[in-house]
């Protein structure tokens, strides 16, 4: 399993996705699972009588952020260290990795718990920290799945999708002891959350993604359904938060636009069961938040790809795209996989084994761009 | 150059040209707030109780207490069994935690929940019973932003959607509230 789905070996995008074909069942349910999200979706956008409305509105206020992102940035830091927040700026995934090991450092941190941060991928944090003897516990529950099967995401909001409950059931089994054989979803869960429980209890610091930040308050929005965003960041004093600089918002109006599109649009729910406002460390703890470039000025550079920075990864472009849903997410030779994986990962495809061509752009556009914010 | 120096500077060479921002002016559609906001609530599986307030939420937790449970009220006017302890790891075996909602919005049965001391509250009990005033509700998201408190240093969260069943779901493990409070009651003072 772990070595099929492996995101190392293979260079382009038809051979891994034949890999994932192997299995038919597999792809079946992986496509129907994913429609369903999908539909949910619909029926979600449905219900809103001026969706279409929130979208246009959507897609221009992240635009004139974008084209504003100097101002915005600085107004956030200045607001933000008025609030008691520390925050640091840093170019590549390698500078943000080094700074966080520093902070744990100087607090002698031997546990991190974490919650869900494609930035923390797409800067491959998590393995830089455990070389230097730094346990991090991924805490979402598709991400502790995967993280104790060893596997990087396959989707960005639900990033075990590819396994089967019975196949989670036997990794638990061999990992966390639950009974043989047992792969019933609510036994599952109940044991994670034991597991995750002791975790967070005994977590040195947290760290946590950020789905916005607002420039007029000095806060970060961090959106879950589980509660292990808010389980990490409120238990041990030191919190860190890590942002690509593309998240950045004006103000709370912006956030309420925002916050009605985003788990509509990623799972059909009307809003996630906790979009969580921090403005400002706990009494006695400590706050960070780290704003890091990491390619994403040398995308502003080209006009298109500017546009992709527009995106609140709600993952609608997956669950829409049929490519994706029939060819897996390690198919995309990318951390980020699906449509949108395709604009964003463009600037790290040296080898240019990303899926680029023709025929799967078009497709990418009549399915995927109709849905996108 | 320091790295927000060279980040910004970078900047600067952005392909895209200014564009202002909108004017966010989604019209309210008419709508009973209460009756709403009871029905987003119930969709995803909260409960709300409209019927005798204070008097009735204290009632509950004299239930609670009475069954052995640890209830923790923050919530004026009601006693729990538990005081806010001195660490918030000391939370971690609180049945039922009782709080004070500010806000409900009536799309989504989301509830604004603010927290200084032990922010951990809301999310490390078991059930969450919220107290939300009379008069505390707007229709959608657009009002609730402009309308919540957030002072400096503090935690505000809208807390909505406990869909319990859906971690049954038989395809795949969905890890809806794994690790929070497993269950959200909204005992309203709302009287009609």
């Amino acid at each position: 399993m772990t070595e099929l789905y492996s995101a190392s070996g293979s260079k382009v995008h038809s051979h891994k996705a034949d890999i994932f074909c192997r299995d038919e069942t597999r792809v079946d349910w992986h496509s129907k699972a994913l429609w369903v999200l999908r539909e949910k979706r619909d029926r979600a956008a449905a219900s809103i009588p001026e969706w279409e409305q929130l979208r246009q509105l959507g897609s221009e206020l992240k635009l004139h952020t974008l084209t504003h992102l100097t101002d915005y940035l600085q107004q956030f830091e200045q607001q933000c260290q008025a609030n008691g927040i520390v925050v640091h700026w840093y170019k590549d995934g390698q500078e943000h990795n080094q700074i966080v090991l520093n902070i744990l450092a100087k607090h002698q941190v031997k546990r991190l718990v974490k919650s869900k941060s494609m930035l923390t991928e797409e800067c491959h944090m998590n393995p830089f920290l455990e070389q230097h003897g730094i346990e991090v516990v991924d805490t979402d529950l598709g991400e502790r799945i995967i993280q104790l099967a060893k596997m990087p995401p396959s989707h960005i909001v639900v990033p075990a999708i590819h396994m089967k409950k019975q196949e989670v059931g036997e990794l638990f089994h061999q990992q966390l002891g639950t009974k043989k054989g047992e792969s019933d979803p609510l036994y599952l869960t109940r044991a994670a959350r034991a597991h995750l429980r002791e975790k967070f209890l005994t977590a040195d610091a947290a760290m946590t993604g950020v789905n916005m930040a607002i420039a007029d308050k000095g806060a970060v929005v961090v959106c879950t359904n589980e509660g292990n965003a808010d389980m990490g960041a409120n238990l041990p004093k030191l919190q860190l938060h890590s942002m690509g600089i593309d998240k950045v918002v004006p103000n709370m109006d912006a956030a309420g636009v925002l916050l009605r599109t985003l788990a509509r649009n990623a799972t059909g729910q009307p809003v996630t069961t906790y979009s969580s406002f921090y403005r400002g460390p706990q009494q006695g703890g400590e706050m960070h938040v780290i704003i890091v470039d990491n390619g994403r000025t040398e995308m502003m550079k080209d006009k298109i790809l500017a546009e992709s920075l527009k995106c609140i990864r709600c993952g609608g472009c997956l669950n829409t795209c049929p490519v994706y849903r029939r060819s897996g997410g390690y198919s995309y030779n990318y951390t980020i996989p699906g449509p949108i994986g395709i604009a964003v990962g463009a600037q790290h495809d040296d080898t240019n084994s990303i899926p680029w061509p023709a025929p799967y752009v078009a497709v990418v556009l009549m399915y995927a761009q109709l849905r996108c914010h | 150059m320091s790295s927000k120096n060279s980040i910004l500077s970078a900047l600067k060479q952005s392909a895209l040209t200014a564009h202002p921002m909108p004017v966010i002016d989604i019209e309210v559609t008419p709508q009973p707030l209460v009756d709403t906001f009871a029905a987003s609530l119930a969709t995803v599986a909260g409960e709300l109780h409209q019927q005798g307030g204070l008097a009735a939420l204290q009632a509950k937790v004299d239930e609670l207490m009475a069954q052995g449970l640890q209830v923790l009220s923050l919530v004026e006017g009601v006693s729990g069994n538990r005081q806010v302890p001195n660490t918030a790891h000391e939370l971690a075996d609180i049945d039922y935690a009782i709080l004070a909602g500010e806000l409900g919005v009536a799309e989504n049965g989301a509830i604004w929940v603010s927290q200084t001391q032990h922010r951990v509250t809301p999310f490390i009990c078991e059930n969450l019973i919220l107290a939300l005033p009379e008069k505390a509700l707007v229709a959608n998201m657009h009002q609730a932003v402009n309308q919540v408190s957030l002072a400096q240093g503090e935690l505000g969260v809208f807390v909505a959607d406990h869909l319990k069943r859906q971690i049954l779901n038989k395809h795949w493990l969905w890890g809806r509230t794994v690790h929070a409070a497993f269950r959200c009651i909204c005992i309203s003072v709302i009287r009609r």
